[in-house]
């Protein structure tokens, strides 16, 4: 579904990101992995449009939407839930899912997709009018992550959702996210939990300074050892 | 750590390219050759330009330079949004207008102290300023510059409001004819006022307070924790901006014999904060630079006439747009001479 | 019972141009993050587009609004020209506050050109005067006053009850998040200086049918307006409307007390013992946009 190749991307004189490929959406979820300040948000970034990838391409559904707009990106039903989940710190969270079905292409279905989200994450109706900035941070990545299914995803891109959560709290969202998976919105995740992206995906990518190092292909088995090992080097 | 502290690990580590240090990296003695070089050059012009209404042209100059790069002190290295600078320039001229009109004070006593006056004024806006941030501190000094006038409008008996004042004693040198020398004696006062000043502003920034001022405009946090003082930095930034700026003020008020509250306006305001962004901040000599561009292009279309402020504006936005850096980061970049390592924040 | 009949209607009148003004420039600044002090001119440009068409022959019920619809369109147009491509600078709000004071250095000398110094003067509101409260006053200000809060709760349901005002608020709260939700900020900050410059044409509007109009006339309206918003805090819609008319009062009692040219000093005296005590400003939550 997704198709990356020779991606690569940067900010200013710095490039983060030279010649990365990968493939997601098409069977399953994908997991990306790898240390801090390696490329895996800035990856993320080009994809949903955010940065303008200075060469390379991204096919989506098809379609190649390589240097559009996040806006276009969003109507094509590729959703970015981003990291450190700001989001708008003085809306409600009725106005955030609400700003979630802005498209045109999710609107229709803003009801039924509020319905979703609201038995996905019950505690949302419980706080419905209050401000994202009152919120715990728990509370605030499932306002991030219900925003995007609201947003009517073919494919639904987590930057490290669980990332300074309280361990009980980070359990929860892991169920939530495995939930969604499993209603049948292929997941591109980013995490550090590599426990975790294995329990949602058999098909993981390691990201070491702005390259695919390694590609885990379903089927492939992965010891904790190997891990370890990519991250301290061979 | 001390400030002086941090020079040291400053010289000792020159930073890269695009790091946003203010303070002159170019070595002292090359860059006192240039300055030395760049003001005799200067000195000459009055033989080159020998009518009166070119000497009065570069008289503006010197005087807007003079103004300028005071702004580009607070402004530039100290990222404090003064407003009211300006107003500091109109409180020199009423100061010195007051003192030798009404008081009988001696000229040149009356134009140290429309310095004196202007760093009063500038400790007495600081003092609110304290503990604002930004915004909040261009809309308040604004408000002190508007205050400022209306209270010269209001004392109308003394200051003349909305009228001004006329026949201001000027200044004298020994018994030399002031008026009959086309503008010689002017120039040279005006000249030295700008090379006092410049001399004054580039060892300032180059001193260990004039780098902690940068260290605040940086990361203000950071460098509380390293022991700068967030109060007195400001205040001292603020009042060293002030000294030449209200002797200019003093100095105009004397050269042109008449003083208004147009020098509070917001015309005279765009002009200068346009040299001190148009010459690139954090440069010192961008404002000169643009002070010159800016003065010498307005009197070039002194046939335009209702036009000329629209051409300047127009300028004025161009340069904004197409170069980010000014006329000091088009300069270098067009020529190269100065050192990559010496870059004003962008 | 003149008095405060006085006061009263003195500090209402004020209040509503003030918070007209004000509003507008909280809503570029909430928005964007930028000041734009070529507000006063949009004030003065909406004013003598006004007069123009009025002078065409067009009813003023044609002219007035059709004025407002060309100076949101100007507003479009300066934000796209002036403000846009500077988006991103490091030096954002400073840089802006020079090519929005250079773009209404532009203006206001253009309209000296094609209008020349003469001062003109729009049909008010409405013709004629009441006595009220024993004192006399003109149907124009009551106008005013009754209009005022009617557009300003109008743009208040627009801004909390509207999918696209909603929109307009999430761009100032993350401009990121903003986009990955779909929104087209660009469209957004037009429609902000759109709206914003509307707003001041309709303050323009209101003043000139009061006062003589002249070039410089937004000058004295954008100083207010920009003490409006310290005093409300910048960060919010309600807080200038409510800082507007508190400052509008504080005026008329101060010149019924002090006479006028002290009110000016009384004011800033209170601005700088107001930030003094509460630096966001008087009506804020604590929530401020950060400057660049």
């Amino acid at each position: 579904m997704l198709d990356v190749a020779g991606l690569v991307a940067g900010y200013g004189r710095v490039t983060v990101l030279g010649g990365i490929s990968m493939q997601a959406g098409g069977f399953g979820n994908v997991g990306l992995f790898g240390p801090n300040g390696h490329g895996k948000t800035t990856l993320l970034r080009a994809v949903s449009g955010l940065l303008k990838p200075r060469g390379g391409s991204i096919r989506f559904d098809g379609e190649d939407i390589t240097g559009l707009s996040p806006r276009a990106i969003v109507g094509k039903g590729l959703i970015h839930v981003p990291q450190g989940n700001t989001l708008f710190p003085d809306l409600t969270i009725a106005d955030c899912l609400a700003l979630g079905a802005y498209s045109p292409r999710a609107r229709p279905h803003e009801a039924a997709n509020q319905e979703k989200v609201l038995a996905l994450f019950p505690k949302l109706r419980e706080r419905w009018r209050q401000r994202v900035r009152t919120l715990s941070g728990g509370e605030r990545q499932m306002v991030s992550i219900g925003t995007a299914l609201m947003s009517h995803p073919k494919l639904l891109v987590l930057d490290e959702p669980t990332l300074g959560l309280a361990p009980k709290i980070k359990d929860e969202l892991c169920r939530s996210v495995l939930d969604i998976s499993k209603s049948g919105v292929p997941l591109i995740v980013v995490e550090q939990d590599v426990e975790f992206l294995l329990e949602l995906s058999k098909h993981l990518y390691f990201i070491n300074h702005g390259q695919m190092e390694t590609e885990i292909k379903p089927g492939e088995s992965l010891a904790h050892s190997d891990i370890m090992a990519m991250y301290f080097g061979h | 750590m001390s400030a002086a502290e941090l020079t040291d690990a400053q010289d000792r580590r020159a930073p890269a390219g695009a790091a946003p240090v203010g303070p002159g990296r170019l070595p002292w003695r090359r860059e006192a050759v240039a300055m030395l070089v760049g003001f005799a050059v200067l000195a000459l012009l009055p033989f080159v330009f020998t009518d009166s209404y070119s000497r009065h042209v570069l008289i503006m100059v010197f005087i807007y330079a003079v103004v300028a790069s005071n702004w580009d002190l607070s402004l530039g290295y100290g990222g404090v949004f003064n407003f009211g600078h300006i107003a500091l320039f109109g409180i020199g001229v009423y100061a010195y207008s007051l003192l030798t009109k009404l008081a009988g004070m001696d000229p040149w006593i009356a134009m140290a102290a429309g310095g004196v006056s202007a760093v009063v004024a500038a400790v007495a806006v600081t003092i609110p300023i304290l503990r604002l941030k930004g915004i909040y501190i261009i809309l308040v000094t604004f408000g002190f510059a508007q205050l400022v006038m209306q209270v010269i409008i209001s004392q109308s008996e003394y200051t003349g409001g909305t009228q001004g004042l006329v026949r201001i004693p000027t200044l004298y040198v020994f018994d030399h004819n002031m008026v009959r020398d086309a503008k010689f004696a002017y120039f040279y006062i005006a000249l030295g006022l700008l090379v006092l000043s410049t001399v004054f502003l580039r060892a300032f920034v180059r001193s260990r307070a004039g780098i902690s001022i940068v260290a605040l405009r940086d990361n203000e946090e950071y460098a509380v924790s390293r022991g700068i003082s967030l109060v007195r930095q400001r205040l001292i930034t603020l009042a060293a901006s002030a000294f030449f700026t209200g002797v200019a003020g003093a100095f105009y008020a004397a050269y042109q014999r008449n003083a208004s509250v147009e020098v509070f306006g917001m015309s005279l305001a765009t002009i200068i904060l346009s040299m001190v962004l148009l010459g690139g901040t954090g440069t010192i000599y961008g404002a000169i630079i643009a002070a010159f561009v800016l003065t010498v292009f307005s009197e070039a279309m002194a046939d335009f006439g209702a036009w000329r402020p629209m051409i300047t504006a127009v300028l004025i936005l161009v340069v904004m747009l197409a170069y980010p850096g000014g006329i000091f980061g088009m300069l270098k970049s067009a020529t190269g001479v100065f050192s990559r390592r010496w870059s004003p924040p962008s | 019972m003149n008095t405060a009949a006085d006061i009263l209607f003195g500090g209402l009148f004020q209040g509503s141009l003030y918070a007209m003004m004000a509003v507008g420039l909280a809503l570029v600044w909430t928005t964007i993050g930028v000041f734009n002090f070529s507000h006063g001119v949009f004030m003065m440009l909406g004013a003598y587009l006004a007069w123009q068409f009025v002078a065409w022959g067009l009813p003023a019920y044609v002219a007035f609004p059709l004025a407002v619809a060309v100076m949101a369109g100007a507003g479009w147009l300066l934000q796209a020209t002036v403000v846009r491509p500077l988006i991103g600078r490091a030096n954002l709000v400073l840089v802006v506050v020079i090519t929005t004071l250079a773009a209404g250095s532009l203006i206001e000398n253009g309209a000296l050109v094609v209008w020349g110094p003469r001062s003109k003067q729009v049909p008010p509101l409405l013709e004629g005067n009441i006595a009220l409260g024993g004192i006399g006053v003109s149907l124009h200000q009551i106008a005013i006053i009754v209009i005022t809060p009617i557009i300003l709760a109008a743009l208040w349901f627009f801004l909390t009850r509207t999918r696209l005002g909603l929109a307009l608020r999430a761009v100032a709260q993350n401009e990121d998040a903003s986009r990955l939700v779909g929104l087209n900020v660009t469209m957004l900050y037009a429609l902000a200086f759109g709206i914003a410059a509307a707003l001041a044409a309709l303050a323009g509007i209101f003043l000139g049918g009061y006062r003589f109009m002249t070039p410089v006339m937004g000058a004295d309206p954008l100083l207010k307006a920009l003490i409006v918003v310290v005093f409300g805090g910048i960060s919010s819609i309600s807080g200038p409307i409510f800082a507007a008319y508190v400052i509008g009062f504080f005026e008329a009692i101060c010149s019924y007390y002090f006479g006028l040219y002290w009110t000016p000093a009384l004011l800033f005296a209170a601005l700088i013992l107001t930030l003094m005590v509460k630096p966001e400003g008087l009506f804020t939550s604590g929530r401020s946009r950060g400057l660049a």
